[in-house]
């Protein structure tokens, strides 16, 4: 295929995923610059350079978990696990990490896939298990919750691991012209989720499952290996965030990452992803975690304390999905 | 509604009094006009057919009727008073009934609890009492004819006829006038459908009104004294049975001479070599050894007919590889094969347009485009990749050769009407090119006019060689359609007809053979 063929199709696939799925963008990316207009002007701190880096750095890891979340939740999935996941993932990659007598390179290199291999399988296990007998995935994923925290704890012995090497922690506090690095990894996973829902035939189906399952099983597509891969993206994204996770802390807790789960579940369903699968897009999740980020950043710049933020996150999540069901309505009318 | 007693006198006398007049009623939704001026009248006693295709707009008289929608414009008269009711519980109360087409039962609660579910009987302290809750729905149910079925049981025991009398009890066991029944036979054998106008006859004879919506004309003409032909949103006729035809109906139904249109699309011609063979196809569900044989021809559409529960879908689902087969063989061209998904039976050049194509058939919230692309997705992608573009252009091109009626091809498949509907069903499995085509009720909930363009399509296929095996319960489809009809019952082939064979009576005598045995 040459390159015109290949620009033409890049319009016309943004022509494609639709008029409908701009507007509710279009709606969301309205509200978190109305948060940004609010927060700027009720505080001076807000816009400020370190400020900016903070909240990009503060996204990151809730951002990666949802782009996998996405997945699963356009299948009409849930995955519960991802907090634990994202603990025992560190919790082996920091076993990884600091082993004796290795080249820095080589430990990083190790603990990267080690971490990438224990989220994949993990995500591998909740998809075969749920798709296969047709269960479930919030019981599912409910158990390997317990598993993975459960295993984190044991394999560290309850320790948390630290004295990684320099050359990885500098990788979590880097930034390129102010934006965390880990940030940039961040939003090319949302570009990389973003082409595969829009561009392939694997997105395609992951809609199409979302919305009709039965019709895509019966024109001859293979429904069980789809949704393994769906859950297996959201446990790989469970073990990037947890390199993620290290890097920044520059510690490996068995502890990790509870309740994060929900936080990006949170981020899916503002940005306007149906947790009755079928509708939604990456690029909503994006918007979505960012205004959560703002909204955590902004509320104790302008001295709510922690408890209200969390109140009023809660209400966010409750008021996008009230928003949306009455878009849904305007939107058929 | 209160009446002057010497008038309501005058009423019984009076064989053609009006109960309910609607004059001039309009209703827009948004830019659609859905009713534009329409005429209606009903006299009391009478049963009376309202039909036309679908988005005709009877639908939303009854919605206005039944107190869901407010009209723009027009009058409705009950019994000579201003009728105009804001809510459906003020239609109930002035005694309004509705029997919708989808069930709204409650499928994990008693008989007696969903017939008594609007107005729960209570006790003296404010608790359910379940004994006369038992004795309205038992008194209900009688009046239905359905003295044999305890109103302890679950809905969800009963089958599903016997759940839509369940409707009409529910609907009855309050005072009723009007009692409405929208498309009441659409998932009714014949057997059931004659008990249906019994206990129609029945209530008729008690006094109510019956407003009959269907789709099918026999029945308008078995059970109807009159009939009001809908077109586009306005009245076209009203006119008692014995001064129409079906013909006629079906004329002002369609505004152009339909069975003409139709009955031109049969060319006989030349078919090929076998395509399909079945030899003694047993399903689990089949309880006899001998199964199911038969041989489909290339260029040849082989109808199965039969009563539901004869085993025709069982046989399509298990030559697609949905169901497994207990014994027996499938040939294709001759050669064994076996199927244990769809995706084989897909490889092998098998096209399976089922049944229920909300459930099984389309992705309504997807485009016209995706759903087209479907089951031949990998002709329009490259090592995974989509090309958005040949895959508008399949979709333009399928949708111009079907005569598809849409905007644009990226517009969701739940804008269309049933017919169109259906017809990007077949363009999902024409974009694959089968060489076989299984159809399961090709042109449920479709209107007459679609309904002939779809026979036209299946027709072509045909004459350009494709074998297509379809089953149908409407045997005057399989008379038009078909080269060659077989007969299940009970799991079981009771005989073959050839297009000369051809009638009505024959195929119930065939299906009908194991019930007389």
């Amino acid at each position: 295929m040459n390159t015109s063929n290949l620009q033409l199709n890049n319009t016309d696939a943004a022509r494609h995923f639709s008029f409908k799925a701009t507007v509710r963008d279009a709606g969301i990316g309205l509200a978190l610059i109305g948060l940004i207009i609010i927060f700027s002007v009720s505080s001076e701190h807000f816009l400020a350079a370190n400020n900016i880096t903070n909240i990009l750095t503060q996204i990151t890891i809730n951002l990666i978990l949802a782009v996998g979340m996405t997945f699963v939740i356009l299948i009409a999935g849930i995955d519960l696990s991802v907090g634990s996941v994202l603990a025992f993932a560190a919790v082996i990659a920091g076993k990884a990490i600091t082993m004796p007598g290795l080249d820095p390179i080589a430990v990083i290199a190790l603990a990267v896939m080690a971490a990438v291999l224990a989220g994949l399988v993990c995500g591998l296990l909740n998809g075969l298990i749920s798709a296969y007998w047709g269960l479930p995935s919030f019981i599912i994923t409910l158990g390997m919750l317990n598993i993975a925290r459960g295993g984190a704890l044991h394999i560290s012995e309850a320790q948390t691991i630290y004295s990684f090497p320099k050359l990885f922690n500098d990788f979590g506090s880097a930034t390129v012209l102010g934006v965390p690095v880990v940030f940039i990894v961040a939003l090319s996973m949302v570009a990389i989720a973003w082409f595969i829902l829009h561009k392939t035939v694997f997105g395609r189906m992951i809609y199409g499952i979302g919305n009709n399952e039965e019709a895509v099983r019966l024109a001859g597509h293979p429904v069980f290996w789809y949704k393994v891969a769906a859950f297996s993206i959201c446990g790989l994204t469970a073990g990037v965030a947890a390199i993620v996770y290290m890097a920044r802390l520059g510690i490996s807790s068995p502890i990790a990452g509870i309740g994060f789960e929900l936080n990006a579940i949170a981020a899916v369903i503002i940005g306007g992803t149906s947790l009755m699968g079928g509708r939604g897009s990456v690029f909503g999740t994006l918007l979505g975690a960012c205004i959560i980020g703002v909204l955590a950043n902004g509320l104790i710049l302008i001295g709510l304390n922690d408890f209200l933020r969390q109140m009023i996150t809660g209400l966010v999540i409750i008021i996008a999905v009230v928003l949306d069901y009455y878009r849904d309505k305007y939107t058929k009318n | 509604m209160s009446v002057a007693p010497t008038s309501a006198q005058q009423m019984n006398e009076d064989p053609a009094v009006k109960i309910l007049t609607v004059q001039n009623l309009h209703k827009h939704f948004g830019g659609v006009k859905a009713l534009q001026g329409v005429n209606f009248s009903l006299n009391k006693g009478e049963v009376h057919a309202l039909v036309g295709e679908n988005g005709a707009g009877k639908s939303t008289l009854i919605k206005i009727l039944t107190g869901v929608y407010n009209p723009d414009a027009g009058e409705i008269y009950l019994n000579g008073a201003r009728y105009l009711p804001g809510n459906p519980k003020q239609a109930k109360s002035q005694g309004i009934q509705v029997v919708h087409q989808e069930f709204n039962l409650l499928t994990h609660l008693s008989v007696a609890e969903n017939i008594c579910f609007e107005a729960f009987p209570r006790s003296r302290f404010g608790l359910l009492d379940r004994n006369e809750m038992n004795r309205r729905a038992r008194k209900a149910m009688d009046t239905v004819g359905l003295s044999d079925v305890k109103v302890s049981d679950p809905i969800s025991s009963l089958g599903i006829a016997y759940r839509q009398l369940v409707e009409i009890a529910r609907a009855l066991q309050s005072k009723s006038q009007i009692l409405i029944l929208d498309e009441p036979t659409a998932t009714l054998t014949d057997r059931e459908t004659e008990k249906l106008f019994n206990i129609i006859k029945s209530i008729k004879r008690q006094g109510v009104t019956v407003v009959f919506v269907t789709h099918h004309l026999n029945e308008v003409f078995a059970i109807c004294d009159r009939v009001t032909v809908f077109r586009s949103g306005e009245t076209i006729t009203s006119k008692d049975i014995s001064q129409t035809t079906p013909k006629q109906v079906v004329s002002h139904m369609v505004g152009r001479d339909l069975e003409q249109e139709m009955s031109n699309n049969f060319v006989a011609h030349d078919l090929g070599p076998i395509a399909l063979t079945a030899k003694q196809l047993r399903v689990p569900q089949s309880p006899h050894k001998q199964g199911v044989s038969f041989d489909l021809r290339y260029g040849e559409i082989l109808g199965i007919a039969g009563l539901v529960g004869a085993g025709r879908t069982e046989l399509l689902r298990s030559i697609f590889g949905l169901q497994e087969i207990v014994s027996g063989s499938l040939l294709m061209e001759g050669s064994k094969v076996k199927f244990t998904k769809p995706k084989h039976a897909i490889a092998a050049g098998i096209g399976f347009v089922t049944e229920d194509r909300k459930e099984e058939g389309l992705i309504l919230d997807m485009s016209i485009a995706a759903n087209s692309s479907l089951a031949s997705i990998g002709n329009i992608s490259t090592a995974g990749i989509m090309h958005y573009q040949r895959e508008n252009a399949m979709a333009k091109s399928n949708g111009e050769m079907l005569k598809l009626k849409y905007g644009k091809v990226k517009d969701n498949v739940s804008s269309l009407s049933g017919g169109n509907q259906q017809k990007v069903v077949l363009a999902k499995w024409l974009a694959n090119q089968p060489k076989v085509f299984l159809l399961d009720e090709p042109t449920r909930g479709v209107d007459v006019g679609a309904k002939a363009e779809i026979y036209a399509i299946l027709r072509s296929l045909a004459s350009k060689g494709k074998a297509l095996l379809v089953v149908s319960s409407e045997m005057q489809e399989l008379i038009t359609l078909c080269d060659r009809i077989i007969v299940l019952s009970n799991h079981e082939v009771m005989g073959e007809l050839t297009r000369d064979q051809f009638s009505q009576e024959r195929i119930l005598q065939l299906a009908y053979k194991h019930a007389q045995a």
